[in-house]
């Protein structure tokens, strides 16, 4: 096939798709509607009880700041910082993985990175920074400097048996195109900011989901190897995806489809 | 029988007399249809859903609610109530297993 | 849809679909009431007319990101005295197996007319609102629902 020919074909099907999202998506009444449902989130609840549990194991928000080093006062902006490299731990640590070393701390078996307990905790714990802007300072050191790049490189990398990369359904070029009737997200603070809005509630799970549990069901549905919770890797990705959504307004719970 | 995990929100959060607030009462709960399997097990899930919902502001039943299998998960009741004086807004609802709970928010009216 | 009305078909004919097949069991799933969308604005309106009104506003998105979860918000333009209150607010659906989802039963302390919640529709349908007047009168508003089924895991 001649090369004119081919661009004439791929550009007549492109068109196609896009009128076929646009009989599919939503107006702005309908994502309004959505946007209000914010107000009543059922996650409200889990986060409310993430409060109690922490209160339960460690007796609140000063048990935490003293652990993370910080005056009460400086707790949100520190949130805001995750993930982040600690001395204590050696590594970069997402907020569940911090949260595991506090229950450990203070004699409790710490609950696991995939439970639902764990989910409360730390939503409750990031919603604690609501209102503060991200601010993850990638050249702070270089563990995070380090860990960043890998997740840059993670994201950018296509896998699995289709060769997909994150970057192949959430990069610049194809942003706003309609994949199975959904359009595809920006997910930097140029658009849903994602570090900002997760943990949030997931309407399709009925529950309080994070933001790497995310990654794991997307990873498995584009049929690539799942990076385990908790690992370099996929802390490293989270770095490398809260770096993206800087300097947005942390919101939590979030509330998705 | 579980406690369920449930909230009760005010909008706006500061009111006086006579306002007319926006009340919204959220619970954890399945709302089996009764159509559902479980994944794993493939037992088809039993129908649980809550079959009714009453608001009472002191004592007094302002809302009455019934309610099918039909709701979403976690379901979300937002209803408008007249504060008329400090007291007790109350929330109680029962399942069609017989599973009944309650509760409850201080309504402080200011000024 | 086309499959959701292959499986109303399996359920119908459950009886026969268990007896040739044992692998189709699971057609003796049940959904725990079966109202038709007739016969729950029956039940409601007990026979009388609901006639359409521009102080009925039903709130529903004309395209819902996922069926599990429709918001649905009602509001009536209703002075919410003793003389003259809405008595009721129901949702139906037009073609869920149960029809109803919600009856509010309202009282002049509600202050306003409004009540707002979340569905499941099991796939494009109408929703409706079925207001019962503190006169007698019934009134009703109705909108289409289209399901989208999609979008990443």
């Amino acid at each position: 096939m001649k090369p004119g020919i081919k661009i004439v074909l791929s550009l007549a099907l492109l068109s196609s798709l896009s009128f076929g999202g646009e009989s599919f998506a939503m107006s702005d009444a309908d994502r309004a509607m959505y946007t209000e449902m914010l107000e009543n989130n059922p996650a409200d609840i889990l986060v409310e009880s993430g409060n109690e549990l922490l209160e339960e194991l460690v007796g609140g928000d000063a048990a935490l700041a003293a652990f993370y080093k910080v005056t009460e006062d400086d707790l949100a902006k520190y949130i805001a910082g995750f993930p982040r490299y600690i001395e204590d731990f050696k590594q970069v640590v997402t907020i569940s993985q911090s949260l595991q070393g506090l229950m450990h701390k203070h004699g409790h078996k710490p609950f696991k990175l995939k439970s639902a307990k764990m989910f409360e905790l730390s939503s409750y714990v990031k919603s604690i920074a609501n209102g503060e802007n991200i601010n993850i300072d990638i050249n702070a050191n270089k563990h995070i400097k380090k860990s960043y790049a890998m997740g840059e490189n993670n994201y950018m990398t296509p896998r699995g048996g289709r060769g997909l990369a994150c970057n192949s359904c959430h990069s610049d070029a194809v942003i706003g195109t309609v994949l199975r009737t959904q359009p595809l997200p920006d997910l930097s603070s140029k658009g849903v900011a994602v570090a900002a809005t997760w943990p949030a509630y997931r309407m399709t799970k009925s529950s309080l989901r994070t933001l790497p549990r995310r990654f794991q069901g997307c990873m498995k549905n584009a049929l690539l190897k799942v990076i385990p919770l908790g690992s370099e890797e996929m802390v490293a990705l989270e770095v490398y995806l809260t770096h993206q959504a800087k300097g947005s307004e942390i919101a939590i719970p979030g509330l998705k489809r | 029988m579980a406690k369920r995990k449930s909230l009760i929100k005010i909008k706006p959060k500061k009111y006086k007399d006579g306002d007319i607030v926006k009340v919204s009462f959220m619970v954890m709960h399945p709302m089996e249809t009764g159509t559902r399997k479980d994944k794993k097990t493939k037992q088809v899930l039993p129908a649980k859903y809550i079959n009714n919902v009453k608001f009472a502001y002191n004592g007094k039943v302002i809302t009455t609610l019934n309610v099918w299998e039909t709701l979403s998960t976690n379901p979300v009741f937002t209803t408008y109530m007249k504060i008329n004086g400090k007291g007790n807004l109350t929330v109680n609802y029962t399942d069609n297993t017989g599973e009944a709970n309650e509760k409850s928010k201080k309504i402080k009216p200011k000024g | 849809m086309k499959r959701r009305d292959f499986f109303k078909h399996l359920g119908s004919a459950a009886v026969v679909a268990a007896t040739v097949t044992p692998t189709m069991s699971f057609a003796a799933a049940k959904q725990a009431n079966t109202i038709s969308y007739k016969n729950a604005l029956d039940a409601i309106t007990g026979g009388k007319s609901a006639k359409t009104s521009k102080s009925v506003h039903l709130k529903v998105p004309e395209i819902a990101e996922n069926g599990a979860v429709v918001p649905v918000t009602i509001t009536v333009d209703s002075p919410m005295t003793d003389a003259d209150y809405v008595k009721a607010i129901h949702i139906l659906v037009s073609k869920n197996g149960n029809a109803r989802c919600l009856d509010a039963h309202l009282t002049p302390a509600n202050g306003k007319a409004m009540l707002a919640t979340r569905v499941k529709l099991n796939g494009t349908q109408d929703v409706s609102a079925v207001i019962a007047l503190s006169n007698g009168e019934f009134l009703i508003a109705t909108q289409g629902v289209k399901v989208t089924i999609g979008g990443c895991g």
